[in-house]
């Protein structure tokens, strides 16, 4: 974070003297004013975003009351909370519906998608573009207004506490679709045309050629779709009923609207759900750098 | 081997725009053929079209003997080199060759041969397990040629291969062409804009213009008989001189150049009197002698070391391009004496059309 601060700061610090000369004879001792007050601002900013995960962190190992309180510091009440934890909710059940929910959601959602933006740019079509309008128009629906219609519609299906019901409307993300048309505007054309010359049919060009080249896209395309259902709180609130069903997120929040909430516990869970995000993110964070580097030019 | 490419009638509409408007063509096998033409012509879209990249709207494709109008791209027995090479990039240079024959099932070991062949060939031996972001621009170049020549094809197709090179490797490239062409004798058709890639690679040019072939004919034939205007200013560089002029009294006055006479070329059938036509001259046919002399003033001189290009004008004409061989001496400002043979000129009536 700190790194991103200094470069940017860079290319003012590397003319000080022409910024000194437009300033005029105010004399060298302001110089340091302002890049002395940005890094105080940015110093605050830092503390301001890492600190929660400080606190979270902390709050792991200290009780309920101790948080409470306000100790900031690393206690040793850490597998007491994590027993509790185990003790109040069915830990194995709650991640792997998490689990479920969002990897089946986020490979769904891949693929779909990013068929649908590959299309979206590769075929022409009359209505291609304002069928695109359409669906980008649709993107500012607010999902207050769809959640009523989307419960009856899954009601009428038999849906409701199921799977189904939060990974199904995940799948055409609109948002993803508009991603990849625009990622797949530097797919070179040349490529599908050597591969229907060296004989692949469309399906194959899009599986054997389309993915693998664009695979940073993929990357983070997974990192967004996965963050996004892993965390969804809201819909999954609605549909699923029963405790058997819950997610991560659910359970943190029914942990915390207990009569006396233990923020150690809730804290631990906090941790547990945080730390697949964080893995998916590092893990894929290598492939961005992978571009289509030497397949053109 | 190799097999003859027929055109007949070829048109290609994109909506209500024709861009390709009836190209009636021959290709023998084993022929090596170059279209040119400005930007836009149609010369890539032709090109898509024999290769089945591009629906053809109207017209008969023959390769070998069978109409292939709607035959797939991978059953028409082309292979195509593109301007940008069109490397898989996710995949090492070997299985960038050999990657056509396994969507055609062939077995390991012969892709293997077939690809280890093309190596040897092109001299690719040492870089068969890297990736085309590893390699340099005319190595990446020498394995889309690869890719095509292992797939064995009836018809090699090029879409301005050499572009992307730089002149060194331009040079070194095209010269490898000729004798991959010689070696596969296999049918080449090749688009390009580079003047010296069509005159030196061609057994045949097609220069085209708004999708219509202007003129067919071996280098030769283009630059010492063009058919019209265009294919005369289009082949050769420098670009012919043109010099709007009026019959008059038997001989040719330019009438851009204060009026000056110059004698006819020897001709079949003369223009009328007062036709208006215009005299075509290319810059390496002024020479020391001549029967035919223009006054002109010198503005620019490029030395190029060998070769020596003076533009000049006389007031109110169009700049002339004079190839002065050696003569280095003259200077910006300078008044020179331009001589040239009449027989080498050539003449065009109103319309563009040659008077031979
Ligand atoms: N998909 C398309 N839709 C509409 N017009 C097109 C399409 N593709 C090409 N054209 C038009 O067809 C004409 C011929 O294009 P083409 O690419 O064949 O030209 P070219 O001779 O290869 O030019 P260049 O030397 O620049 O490569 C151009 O006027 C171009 O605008
Ligand atoms: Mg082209």
């Amino acid at each position: 974070m700190s790194d991103v601060a200094a470069h940017r700061l860079d290319p003012e610090a590397a003319e000080p003297s022409a910024r000194a000369a437009l300033r005029g004879p105010d004399g060298p001792g302001r110089d340091m004013i302002g890049p002395a007050v940005k890094y105080i601002v940015l110093s605050l900013a830092a503390f301001v975003s890492v600190f929660p995960f400080f606190w979270m962190l902390v709050g792991t190992t200290n009780s309920s009351y101790d948080i409470v309180r306000g100790k900031a510091w690393f206690g040793d009440q850490l597998l007491v909370n994590l027993g509790n934890l185990i003790e109040q909710v069915d830990l194995p059940r709650v991640l792997f519906n998490s689990f479920y929910i969002a990897i089946i959601s986020t490979v769904a959602t891949l693929l779909v998608s990013s068929l649908a933006g590959y299309a979206f740019e590769i075929f022409r079509h009359k209505w291609r573009e304002r069928i695109f309008a359409a669906l980008l128009l649709m993107l500012s629906i607010p999902f207050a207004a769809l959640m009523v219609p989307l419960f009856v519609m899954m009601a009428s299906a038999g849906l409701i506490n199921t799977y189904s019901a939060i990974i199904l409307p995940t799948i055409a993300n609109i948002f993803i679709i508009f991603y990849f048309r625009q990622a797949t505007k530097a797919f070179p054309h040349e490529l599908r045309d050597a591969a229907k010359i060296d004989g692949l049919k469309e399906w194959q060009i899009f599986l054997r050629v389309y993915m693998p080249v664009m695979r940073s896209t993929y990357a983070a395309a997974t990192i967004i779709v996965f963050t996004l259902t892993w965390n969804n709180y809201l819909w999954p609130l609605i549909v699923l009923q029963t405790n058997d069903m819950k997610t991560m997120v659910l359970t943190i929040s029914s942990l915390n609207s207990a009569y006396t909430p233990d923020f150690g516990v809730i804290m631990v869970a906090t941790v547990i759900t945080t730390l697949p995000t964080l893995i998916i993110f590092f893990l894929l964070q290598r492939l961005f750098v992978q571009g289509m580097l030497g397949s053109v030019k | 081997m190799s097999a003859g490419v027929r055109l007949e009638g070829l048109r290609k509409s994109y909506g209500a725009v024709e861009v390709i408007r009836g190209v009636d063509l021959d290709i023998e096998p084993q022929e090596f053929v170059v279209f040119v033409g400005p930007s836009g012509c149609g010369k890539s879209t032709l090109l898509r079209m024999i290769a089945g990249l591009e629906e053809i709207t109207g017209g008969d494709l023959y390769i070998g003997e069978r109409r292939m109008n709607d035959t797939d791209a991978s059953r028409r027995g082309i292979a195509m080199v593109f301007q940008s090479y069109a490397l898989y990039p996710h995949m090492t240079v070997r299985e960038n060759m050999g990657f056509a024959l396994k969507y055609a099932g062939v077995k390991k070991p012969e892709i293997k041969a077939q690809v280890d062949e093309a190596a040897r060939i092109l001299g690719l031996d040492q870089l068969m397990d890297r990736r085309p972001k590893d390699l340099s621009g005319g190595q990446r170049q020498r394995v889309a040629i690869g890719r095509a020549i292992v797939r064995h094809p009836e018809v090699f197709l090029f879409d301005e291969p050499l572009s992307n090179l730089d002149a060194e490797l331009r040079v070194q490239m095209r010269i490898e062409i000729a004798r991959l062409h010689s070696e596969l004798k296999s049918t080449i058709v090749y688009v390009t804009h580079d003047q010296v890639e069509a005159m030196t690679l061609a057994d045949k040019i097609v220069v085209l213009r708004d999708g219509r072939i202007e003129q067919v004919g071996t280098p030769l034939d283009l630059y010492d008989d063009p058919d019209n205007l265009f294919v005369a200013g289009f082949i050769g560089s420098p670009k012919m001189n043109f010099l709007p002029a009026e019959l008059s009294g038997g001989a040719l006055t330019l009438v851009e150049h204060g009026g000056q006479t110059v004698p006819l070329p020897p001709l079949g059938r003369a223009p009328q009197e007062g036709e208006r036509v215009t005299l075509g001259i290319r810059p390496e046919h002024f020479r020391k002698e001549g029967s035919a002399a223009l006054e002109v003033d010198v503005e620019i001189v490029e030395n190029l070391g060998g070769e020596t290009y003076v533009y000049a004008r006389q007031a109110g004409s169009d700049v002339l391009t004079i190839a002065t061989g050696g003569a280095r001496g003259l200077r910006q400002g300078d008044r020179m004496t331009a001589r040239f043979d009449p027989s080498d000129a050539l003449l065009f009536n109103r319309e563009g059309l040659r008077i031979r």
